[in-house]
C-alpha cells in the first residue's frame, strides 16, 4: 500500500479555429504550435514511458474542438506543411549558428533534432492523426481520456437546461466516435461547477468531474478529507478537487519550478530576433513576423531584460528538469506523510490538475520533467502511486456523499473572467441563440414527424426535410462555437481581442442567418444563393459532422 | 437609491402585468398566475390582465420569425462577403430578464421590455401612472430585503449582493405611496459560498472535528478558513453569538442589521482589522452591508480596539495577518491560486466537547 496517491490531470483544449477561406492564418498557429511543441512530445513520452515498463497512468482531457481539429484532414495538410517549413528553418539555423553564432549552435542543434523526430512521428508513426494515437494509448492502459465542454462552453453562463445538456451530451457523442468507448469522466470547462451540473452529467453517463479547491472546501457538509479525497454527489457523480500545494509549485510564476533561470525564455524568439531577409521564406505571405518557435535564449534571471538574456543550454535545461522532477516526488512523499498523519491513517490523494499546454509551449521543459518524474516515480520509489480519478473509483473505497458549492479554477475562484464589464455584451445574443435553437430543434422536430423524412433529389428552391436538417445541425454547430469560453476568457485577457470578438460575432451572426433561413412556414423556398451560403457555412465551421440538433429538443 | 425593507412601504403589494395583450396562460403553469392573482387582490387592485408564468415572462417564445433581424435572403451579396462581414442581429424587443453569479459577491443582471411600458401602465392604471417610476428591484428572497433602482427599459446593471444567497430581480413601477406593479422577473439565482460551510457531516465515516478541519483546510492550503473554524470551534452558534457580541461592544450599539451580515464575515473583518487591514482593502473581501456598516463606524474601528473586543469573547492572545501572493500562473492561464494567510496562532479550537466528536 502506498503512503500517497497522485493523480496528474491535464487539459488538452484549443478552441476550434480552421479557417478555409484563407490559405493561411495566423491563429491556425495556435495548433500547429501546440501539437510540435506539446502532443507529439507528450505521446512521444507517454508511449516511450509504457514501453520501458515506467507503467506511467495519467487522466487527460482531448477536448472535443481538438479532437476534431486533430482528425481534419486540411488542418492535417497544413501542419505537416507548417513543420516542414521549420525544420527547413531549422537546419539553416543550426548551419548559420555553426558558422557565424556558436553561441546558439547547441539551441539550433536540438531544433533539428526535435523536430526530425516530430516530422518522423507525424507521417510516419501516428499517420498524421493525433487522436489515434491518444486512443492508442488509453487502449494500453497508459491514458485515462475524458471528455470536456462540446465547445468549452462555460456551463454556469449558459441559459438553459436543454443547451447545457447539448454541451455535454455533443461531447459524450464525439467522444465515442474518436475513442470507441463511454468517457468516465469530465473536464468542466474552466472547472466551472454550479450545484445542478452533476444531474446533466449523471444523465450522460459521467462518473466524475473535475473541479477546483474550494468546491469541495466550501461544500456541505465539511469534507473529512479536504481535497484530498474525492467525494460524491448525492447523485453518485464523483468529484476530484485540484491540490493547490502542487499547482503552485509546477504553475505559479513567481515560485514555480518553470521560472528557473535555466529554462527556456519564452519570449525570445527567432521570429523576432532574426533579420527579416533570413525568416521571410518562412512567415506568412503577409511577411508580418510572429513566433516561430525557435527561441535561442534561456531565462538567465528574473528581472533581466529581453535583450540581456543568456544563450540556452539543452544540456543544463534538462538536468534542471530531472532535479526538479526529484524535487516534486520528494515533495508528494512529504505531503503524503502529513496528509496521513492528518487523515489517521487514510491514504490521501493529491490531484493535480494542469494545462496540457503547460507541458511544451509555456514551459519548454515540461514533457522532459514528466518523463523523469514518471520513471523515478516508477524505479525509484515505492511511496507514491500514480493513479487516475477511475482507478480510485475502481478501488471502492468509500466516498463522502457531499453537495460542492459553485466555483471555477479562474482568476479569483468564480466566474469573473468570462462574466465581467468587457465581456458581459455577449450573453444576451448567446441567450437569445440558446433559446432559440430549442425552440426551432423543437418545432423542427414535430413537423418531420408528420412529413416523410427522405425526399430524394430536393429540388433547388424547396426546404424539405434534408435541408431542413442541414439547417438546423448548421446552427447547432454555431451555437456551439459561441458558446465557447474561449472568447470571452480572450477578451477578459486583452490578448486576442479583435479575433475573439469577431469569432463570437460570426457564429452568432451564422446562427442567425439559418434561424432566417429555416423561416416560419411549412414551406419556405430556399434559393440557389441561400443554398450557396448553407454549404459555404457548412465547409467552413464543420465540426461535429455526427451532430443531431435534436439533442436540443425539449 | 436606498435600500428598504420590503414591510416599508405598500408597495410590497404587487401588482402585474405585461407589456402587451397576452396569450393565455398555460394549464400547467395555472398555480403560478393563481398565486399572482391572489397577490394582487390583496393590493386591493383589480388586474385586467394576467401575468404569464415564469418561463414565458423572462424568455417569451416568439414566433419563428425574428422581426429585428430579419434579412431579406433573395437581395443578399454573394454568400462569402455575407459571411465576412460579420454582425451582431439587432436583438428584438422582448420581455427579457436574466439574473447572472459572477462571484459570490456580485451578480449581473440585463433585461428588456417588448413595448412601451408606460403605455401599458396607463392602460393598466389609467390616469394614475404619474406617480410612477420604473425601477429595477433586487430582492433577496431569504431575508426579503431588497433595492430599488431607477432605469430605461433595456439595459444592464451589476450589483454588490451576500455570498450564498438567493436572489431575484423585478422590473416594475414603484411609487413610495403606492403597490408595485410588477412587470417581468427573472430567473432565481444562488450565489455560491465563499468559507466553508459549518456543518460536518453526520455520518460517522466523515463527522469532523473543528480542530481536524482547520488541519485539513490548512493542508489544503487554505490557511485563513483554517483559522476561522478554529476560533468557531464546534459550537458555530454559541461563537457566532459571541461573534455578534464583540461586534455589538466595539460598535457600541447592538442594532446593526445582523440577520443580514454572517458572522463568519464579522469575524474575518474583525480579525483583519485588528491586524491592520484597512476598510479600503476590505471593500471586495466582504459583502456590502457588512462593509456599509463598517464604514458608517469607521471611527470605532482601530485595531488595538477591535483585536481586544476579538480577545474578549475568543481564545485569541494575538493576531497577524500576513497574505503571501503566488503569482499567476505561466502562460495563457489565469487559474487561481489562493493566497497564502500567515498567522501566528496554533490551531486550538474554542471547544470540541460540545457535539462529542473524535
Amino acid at each position: 500500500m502506498p503512503v500517497g496517491y497522485f493523480s496528474l490531470i491535464l487539459h488538452a483544449h484549443l478552441p476550434f479555429v480552421r479557417h478555409p477561406e484563407y490559405p493561411e492564418f495566423l491563429e491556425e498557429d495556435w495548433l500547429y504550435e501546440a501539437i510540435t511543441e506539446v502532443y507529439l512530445p507528450l505521446i512521444f513520452i507517454f508511449q516511450r514511458l509504457h514501453e520501458t515498463g515506467a507503467a506511467p497512468r495519467v487522466a487527460i482531457n482531448v477536448s472535443p474542438p481538438l479532437c476534431e481539429m486533430l482528425v481534419d484532414p486540411l488542418l492535417q495538410e497544413r501542419y505537416t506543411r507548417h513543420l516542414e517549413n521549420l525544420l527547413d528553418l531549422a537546419r539553416k539555423e543550426e548551419d548559420r549558428t555553426r558558422k557565424t553564432d556558436t553561441r546558439y549552435n547547441d539551441a539550433a542543434k536540438m531544433y533539428v533534432e526535435n523536430l526530425s523526430v516530430s516530422l518522423d512521428l507525424w507521417n510516419d508513426r501516428y499517420k498524421r492523426n493525433l487522436v489515434n494515437a491518444f486512443r492508442e494509448l488509453q487502449d494500453e492502459g497508459v491514458l485515462e481520456l475524458i471528455t470536456c465542454g462540446a465547445t468549452h462552453g462555460f456551463l454556469p453562463l449558459i441559459s438553459t437546461e436543454e443547451t447545457r445538456r447539448a454541451q455535454v451530451e455533443v461531447a459524450v457523442a464525439n467522444y465515442k466516435k474518436h475513442f470507441g468507448r463511454q468517457p468516465r469522466g469530465i473536464w468542466l470547462p474552466e472547472c466551472a461547477y454550479e450545484p445542478g451540473v452533476e444531474n446533466i452529467l449523471k444523465a450522460a453517463g459521467i462518473e466524475y468531474f473535475v473541479a477546483d479547491t474550494h468546491a469541495l472546501l466550501y461544500g456541505d457538509p465539511r469534507p473529512r478529507f479536504g481535497v484530498h479525497a474525492p467525494v460524491v454527489c448525492e447523485n453518485g457523480v464523483a468529484v476530484f478537487a485540484r491540490d493547490v500545494e502542487t499547482s503552485r509549485q509546477v504553475w505559479s510564476d513567481v515560485v514555480g519550478y518553470p521560472g528557473h533561470p535555466f529554462y527556456r525564455e519564452f519570449y525570445r524568439d527567432i521570429g523576432w530576433d532574426a533579420p527579416m531577409k533570413m525568416i521571410k521564406p518562412h512567415l506568412h505571405a503577409d511577411g508580418a513576423r510572429r513566433h516561430l518557435g525557435l527561441k535561442y535564449c534561456r531565462i538567465t534571471g528574473k528581472d533581466v531584460p529581453l535583450h540581456a538574456k543568456l544563450p540556452y543550454i539543452p544540456s543544463l535545461a534538462r538536468k534542471k528538469a530531472a532535479e526538479n522532477a526529484s524535487h516534486f516526488i520528494r515533495e508528494r512523499i512529504s505531503q503524503a506523510h502529513k496528509l496521513r498523519n492528518t487523515f489517521e491513517g487514510r491514504t490521501p490523494l493529491v490531484v493535480s490538475p494542469y494545462d496540457a499546454e503547460l507541458y511544451g509551449h509555456w514551459w519548454f521543459e515540461g514533457p522532459q520533467f514528466l518523463d523523469f518524474f514518471f520513471r523515478q516515480l516508477h524505479f525509484d520509489q515505492d511511496e507514491i502511486a500514480a493513479v487516475t480519478p477511475g482507478d480510485i473509483l475502481d478501488s471502492g473505497l468509500p466516498i463522502q456523499v457531499q453537495q460542492p458549492t459553485g466555483s471555477s479554477w479562474g482568476e479569483n475562484g468564480y466566474y469573473s473572467v468570462w462574466l465581467m464589464e468587457k465581456n458581459a455584451w455577449m450573453y444576451p445574443y448567446q441567450h437569445d441563440a440558446e433559446r432559440k435553437m430549442t425552440e426551432i430543434a423543437n418545432k423542427f422536430t414535430a413537423q418531420s414527424a408528420k412529413v416523410h423524412p427522405h425526399i430524394a433529389d430536393p429540388e433547388p428552391g424547396t426546404l424539405n426535410m434534408e435541408i431542413g436538417t442541414r439547417i438546423l445541425n448548421q446552427a447547432a454547430r454555431e451555437l456551439l462555437l459561441a458558446q465557447s469560453s474561449d472568447w470571452a476568457f480572450q477578451i477578459y485577457k486583452a490578448t486576442t481581442v479583435e479575433y475573439a470578438s469577431r469569432r463570437f460575432r460570426s457564429h452568432i451572426h451564422r446562427f442567425d442567418l439559418l434561424y432566417t433561413m429555416l423561416g416560419n412556414s411549412e414551406e419556405v423556398t430556399l434559393s440557389p444563393d441561400h443554398l450557396a451560403l448553407l454549404e459555404e457555412i457548412e465547409s467552413r465551421d464543420n465540426i461535429f459532422p455526427e451532430i443531431d440538433h435534436r439533442v436540443y429538443c425539449t | 437609491m436606498a435600500k428598504k425593507s420590503k414591510k416599508e412601504t405598500p408597495k410590497n403589494k404587487v401588482i402585474e402585468f405585461v407589456l402587451d395583450e397576452l396569450e393565455p396562460v398555460s394549464s400547467a403553469k395555472s398555480d403560478k398566475a393563481k398565486s399572482v392573482k391572489a397577490e394582487a387582490a390583496a393590493a386591493e387592485i383589480k388586474l385586467e390582465m394576467i401575468m404569464p408564468a415564469e418561463g414565458t415572462v423572462t424568455e417569451p417564445t416568439p414566433a419563428l420569425e425574428p422581426a429585428a433581424a430579419k434579412v431579406e435572403l433573395e437581395s443578399r451579396r454573394p454568400a462569402t462577403e455575407e459571411l465576412d462581414l460579420p454582425k451582431l442581429p439587432i436583438l428584438k424587443k422582448e420581455n427579457r430578464a436574466r439574473l447572472q453569479v459572477q462571484s459570490p459577491q456580485r451578480i449581473h443582471f440585463y433585461w428588456s421590455l417588448k413595448g412601451n411600458p408606460y403605455q401599458a401602465l396607463s392602460h393598466t392604471l389609467g390616469a394614475e401612472t404619474a406617480a410612477y417610476t420604473l425601477v429595477l428591484r433586487l430582492i433577496n428572497t431569504e431575508t426579503e430585503r431588497e433595492e430599488l433602482h431607477p432605469i430605461e427599459p433595456e439595459g444592464s446593471y451589476w450589483f454588490d449582493v451576500d455570498a450564498g444567497r438567493v436572489y431575484r430581480a423585478e422590473i416594475g413601477f414603484y411609487s413610495p405611496s403606492r403597490p408595485f406593479v410588477r412587470v417581468l422577473f427573472s430567473n432565481t439565482v444562488t450565489t455560491p459560498r465563499k468559507s466553508p460551510s459549518p456543518r460536518a457531516s453526520t455520518h460517522s465515516d466523515w463527522r469532523v472535528t473543528a480542530h481536524k478541519f482547520a488541519e485539513v483546510l490548512d493542508a489544503s492550503g487554505f490557511e485563513k478558513d483554517a483559522f476561522d473554524v478554529a476560533m468557531v470551534g464546534d459550537d458555530a452558534e454559541e461563537a457566532d453569538t459571541l461573534t455578534h457580541a464583540a461586534f455589538a461592544q466595539l460598535l457600541e450599539n447592538s442594532e446593526y442589521a445582523r440577520d443580514e451580515v454572517s458572522a463568519e464575515e464579522v469575524r474575518f473583518a474583525l480579525a483583519a482589522i485588528s491586524s491592520g487591514y484597512t476598510l479600503e482593502e476590505l471593500r471586495w473581501k466582504i459583502g456590502p452591508t457588512l462593509f456599509t456598516i463598517l464604514q458608517a463606524n469607521r471611527e470605532r474601528l482601530g485595531s488595538e480596539k477591535t483585536a481586544a473586543a476579538l480577545s474578549d469573547y475568543f481564545d485569541i492572545d494575538q493576531t497577524e495577518f500576513d497574505e503571501e501572493e503566488f503569482g499567476s500562473a505561466v502562460g495563457a492561464s489565469l487559474v487561481h491560486f489562493p493566497k497564502r494567510f500567515r498567522t501566528r496562532r496554533e490551531y486550538s479550537p474554542m471547544s470540541s466537547s460540545t457535539i462529542g466528536m473524535r
